[in-house]
């Protein structure tokens, strides 16, 4: 029950606060509301075995039995850190959005919450009409989150970032739907479950681009692609980032970019083992192209925003390479990577929203001697920026470690050009820290009537977890690496021949595999 | 010919007679009351009690019969009867509903109106059961002839006019093309009733040439019926130039029952034989998505806008269509155009009871822009609003994501994985317009205000329907179950 707990109580609190009545209490019941979902998850969290590369919690019941549909919900360790990371930036997305978001108040937490509902949906599910149906969810709140409290050209960048989104996820349905009529045909009985699908064994022909195996992939990896998104589909993600207001921002790098990346390990990987492998060079190479031109880019935007957007793809590129090499260390970065993306990106789209309330600017060029104006404001950018950058002892350093050492076990030559990015994002991190911070004031921190105010304690308090998480899963990564080693480890192994079993309370560990392919 | 007329089956088309026999109700107390309307509300409620009974016998009539025919086999009691029947009468009460509370259509010539609705329902209740081409026809102008009436009736004068007599004038030329198609079927046949030739149709459209002109006549009538391109041209300009209620009635109940009639005779295997046909079925129906999705982008009058989108549905419709033509096993495809008929009724509906809503006068036309800010007066009504349009959309959870995914599903066991695919496409396309009077209601800054007159009646249709989109698709598949069951 606690997997369907925590994937429909946000619908239930999005109910609730529709029909309340008091607007100015919505705030706190919100905040509160996430905050028993954290710690659900949580509770979540303290029953799951690490130990195990088995699906836990599982709860599986028909939905629609004449195609075989069913509710089906279930974690391991690729998804157990998701969900909570999910659960973790709510709260303090709302935190956040305490001054940034002045109308229709009640409408936005709605939408979060029910945003929340579909992407937790997405990485819970197990059956693919189940998770189709919350992977389209996750549009329309976002849609709306984007279009109703966001920037001046917020129409056109939710129109945009909607029907791309779309555009592929719904090629993924016929593919969805082509696969079941497969397990109708080798099994008898039509399924839609995930683990059914592991099953086929889908006919792949290298170097024929119209062999079914080939079809299909690309017909997911399109849609997951769009999501991530990879270069050269990534064109929605700054217009969206841009546009979005800070809350949106931070829930669209933090997780939903993370559902795309989740998709290529969680269904393409496993799914389609030898197409993926045989095409896994044109994911490298367009992930290392991201790395490099998503650092490049943010290297010469005026606006910080959109140079955090543009970092997103290339930080987004390393997740891609990392998963595309196969190899423990590599899946093992990249998971860990979409936590600390989540966090560090998050962190900064925060701090961005946090200033531009108070000076309505975003241009780095009117900035400048910031650091002397806002000291407090300056130590948390500072911090999140270095974990940006992947600076030892913070988050980003062990994930892009991890990666970068994956990807020159297995495939150097893609390293050489990827580990610049790390040169890279240096660069244009730093960089624009210089010009903001220091050096003589800027036009906006020249004001003395009305100097910008440093951080309040709200907004501190915003920052304090994020901060705290920078540095814990730098100084301990193998307290999260612990949860999904095990995992990890089984897909390593059992690529070609991957399945997944329901938890049976011992922690089988590996041997999961040996006894796989029974199910119940 | 013998005609032996039993006492079962005047049992079996009770329906049909209590709509007729219910119809008379308002017109004759009119003349009585020498030439003077009672009250209109006193009409509206003669009429949908009608319809409530006639709805309920179909239901048992249905059971009674278990597909079996009557009037020497012209009329057929199956499935598609019972769903599509019941469907068409649903969708008829609440279109009148509309009538009664629309500042085009109520007031004077309420119980014409109510009269004339209520006999276009006679005649669908016909064409859903009609086996006979010849009783189709009577079905399909009984349906028709009414209609151009009512859209005529408006009291608006110069766009009604326009639509009813262009209307009028293709819809008889489309008659006079099915009637020469039957002409030729009987010529080749010596029968009109598709039940005497449903076995070898396969084999005389590819042996007999005339045969195949007859079918493909006949095809051809249909397809200008439901708005297939390219027999769309009448459908923007009626469905704009008549009252919205008649508008939701053409696009909902008439829809419906014309392409269960189209289903009958695609049934009949006509495309399983004919590759050509087969051929061109399908371009047709990958042309209507087409036309129908890239046409309603450029609209901005939002009546109009509804009109291509239900253009472009034909277009999927059609691909189920198609599917149930080449199966083996038709329910399933057949089913999927059903659920996919009463999903689509229920989403476009509820549009057009929105129109509805935002008509201030007999002669108002709602623009797209004219929703700006809607949500801040009516924040109900604009979340049902979206909920249509994610839904036509077929965005999930709602019910046109299941509708479309049956339909799909079905097309794609077939084979016809590219119709699918030409599907899901204009899916996309059509999200772009779906999502613009979304974008105006919640994003523009406007003061949209809902008609000053009382609209209670339209609004309860609205949430109604609303409720039923949103909920129906997690249930979807029970619901679609039992529409395929029926067919065993």
């Amino acid at each position: 029950m606690i997997l369907s707990a925590i994937v429909f109580l946000p619908i239930v609190f999005a109910l609730v606060l529709t029909f309340w009545p008091k607007e100015n209490s919505i705030r706190p019941l919100a905040l509160g509301f996430s905050l028993i979902e954290f710690l659900l998850s949580l509770g979540m969290l303290q029953r799951f075995d690490p130990n195990s590369a088995a699906l836990q919690m599982v709860e599986k019941s028909m939905w629609i039995p004449r195609f075989g549909i069913q509710y089906y919900l279930g974690i391991d360790g690729i998804s157990v850190w998701l969900v909570v990371l999910t659960t973790f930036l709510t709260p303090i997305i709302i935190l956040a959005s305490w001054s940034s978001i002045t109308t229709r108040i009640k409408g936005f937490h709605v939408a979060l919450f029910i945003l929340q509902t579909a992407m937790l949906g997405s990485f819970l599910a197990l059956d693919a009409i189940f998770f189709y149906v919350f992977w389209e969810l996750s549009l329309i709140p976002m849609y709306f989150i984007v279009g109703i409290w966001g920037g001046a050209n917020r129409i056109y960048a939710t129109l945009k970032f909607f029907i791309y989104t779309m555009l592929g996820s719904l090629l993924m349905l016929v593919a969805i739907i082509y696969m079941m009529y497969l397990t109708q045909e080798t099994t008898g009985s039509m399924s839609a479950s995930l683990l059914d699908f592991y099953r086929l064994k889908i006919p792949f022909i290298g170097d024929d681009f119209f062999s079914l195996q080939t079809m299909l992939f690309f017909a997911f990896a399109l849609a997951f692609a769009i999501k991530v998104p990879l270069f050269p589909v990534h064109t929605w993600l700054p217009d969206a980032h841009v546009e979005a207001p800070t809350p949106g921002s931070v829930i669209l790098a933090g997780v939903m970019l993370k559902m795309g990346t989740y998709c290529f390990l969680r269904w393409i990987i496993p799914l389609f083992p030898e197409a993926a492998e045989y095409w896994g060079w044109l994911f490298m190479v367009l992930g290392t192209i991201g790395i490099i031109y998503g650092a490049l880019v943010a290297m010469v935007q005026p606006d910080i925003k959109k140079l955090v957007a543009y970092s997103s793809v290339s930080h987004m590129g390393y997740i891609v390479i990392g998963l595309f090499v196969f190899n423990q260390y590599g899946i093992t970065g990249s998971l860990l990577q979409m936590l600390n993306h989540g966090i560090s990106t998050g962190a900064l789209f925060l701090l961005i929203g946090m200033i531009y309330e108070r000076t309505h600017s975003r241009e780095i060029s009117k900035y400048g001697g910031l650091a002397s104006v806002a000291p407090i404001y300056t130590i948390a950018f500072f911090i999140i920026t270095l974990s940006s950058i992947a600076v030892p002892m913070t988050n980003g350093f062990v994930g892009e470690f991890l990666i970068l050492l994956g990807v020159f076990k297995a495939q150097p030559i893609y390293s050489y050009f990827a580990v610049s990015g790390v040169v890279l994002g240096a660069v244009y991190m730093l960089w624009m820290f210089k010009r903001v911070f220091f050096g003589e004031k800027g036009e906006l921190c020249k004001d003395t009537h009305h100097p910008i105010a440093d951080l309040n304690l709200r907004e501190i308090l915003v920052m304090i977890p994020l901060i705290i998480m920078v540095f814990w899963m730098g100084l301990f990564p193998n307290q999260f690496m612990a949860y999904s080693s095990a995992s990890i480890d089984h897909l390593v192994k059992n690529r070609t021949n991957y399945n997944l079993v329901h938890y049976d309370g011992t922690a089988t560990g590996i041997q999961v595999s040996q006894s796989q392919g029974v199910e119940k | 010919m013998k005609m032996d007329v039993s006492w079962k089956d005047i049992t079996l088309i009770m329906p049909m007679i209590t709509v007729f026999l219910t119809s008379l109700i308002p017109i004759t107390i009119k003349v009585l009351r020498g030439n003077r309307e009672q009250a209109p509300m006193a009409t509206l409620i003669q009429a949908l009690s009608g319809l409530l009974i006639a709805c309920g016998l179909l239901v048992v009539v249905g059971t009674i019969a278990d597909g079996a025919a009557a009037f020497n086999n012209t009329l057929l009691f199956d499935p598609i009867t019972q769903w599509i029947g019941a469907l068409a009468i649903v969708a008829a009460g609440a279109s009148m509903v509309m009538m009664y509370e629309n500042p085009a259509t109520k007031g004077e010539q309420f119980s014409e109106l109510v009269f004339l609705t209520m006999s276009s329902v006679v005649g669908m209740l016909i064409l859903v059961s009609a086996v006979d081409l010849l009783t189709i026809f009577i079905g399909l102008e009984m349906m028709s002839l009414s209609l151009y009436l009512m859209i005529g009736m408006s009291h608006e004068e110069k766009l009604s006019k326009e639509a009813a007599l262009k209307y009028f004038i293709l819809g008889s030329f489309a008659s006079a093309i099915f009637l020469f198609g039957t002409a030729y079927i009987f010529g080749t046949t010596g029968s009109t009733n598709i039940l005497n030739f449903i076995q070898d149709t396969a084999g005389l459209v590819q042996t007999n040439r005339l045969f195949l002109f007859g079918i493909t006549f006949v095809i051809l009538g249909f397809c200008f019926k439901v708005s297939i391109a390219p027999f769309h041209a009448w459908t923007p300009d009626v469905y704009q130039g008549a009252p919205t209620p008649h508008s939701a009635f053409m696009a909902t109940a008439v829809k419906a029952v014309s392409f269960a009639a189209f289903l009958r005779l695609i049934a009949t295997k006509t495309l399983v034989g004919s590759t050509n046909l087969f051929d061109v079925l399908q371009w047709l129906a990958v042309i209507t998505m087409i036309v129908g999705n890239v046409a309603a982008i450029l609209q901005n009058n939002l009546k109009r806008m509804l009109a291509y989108s239900s253009i472009s549905h034909s277009g999927y419709i059609l691909v189920g269509l198609i599917t149930a033509g080449i199966s083996d096993d038709g329910s399933f495809g057949a089913s999927g155009v059903i659920f996919y008929l009463i999903a689509y009724s229920i989403m476009t509906f509820g549009a057009f009871a929105l129109v509805a809503m935002m008509e201030k006068s007999a002669d108002s036309i709602v623009l797209v822009d004219d929703l700006a800010g809607l949500v801040k007066t009516r924040p109900i009504l604009s979340l049902c609003f979206t909920v249509f349009m994610l839904s036509l959309a077929g965005l999930p959870p709602t019910l046109g994501f299941f509708s479309k995914f049956y339909l799909f599903s079905a097309a794609i066991k077939e084979g016809l994985l590219w119709l699918a695919l030409w599907g899901v496409l204009n899916s996309v396309i059509s999200v772009y317009y779906y999502l613009r009077p979304v974008v105006t209601i919640y994003m523009k800054d406007g003061e949209a205000q809902i008609a000053g007159h009382s609209l209670s009646a339209t609004m309860v249709t609205i949430f109604i329907s609303a409720l039923f989109i949103a909920l129906l698709g997690f249930v979807s598949g029970p619901i679609f179950s039992a529409v395929e069951r029926s067919f065993l």
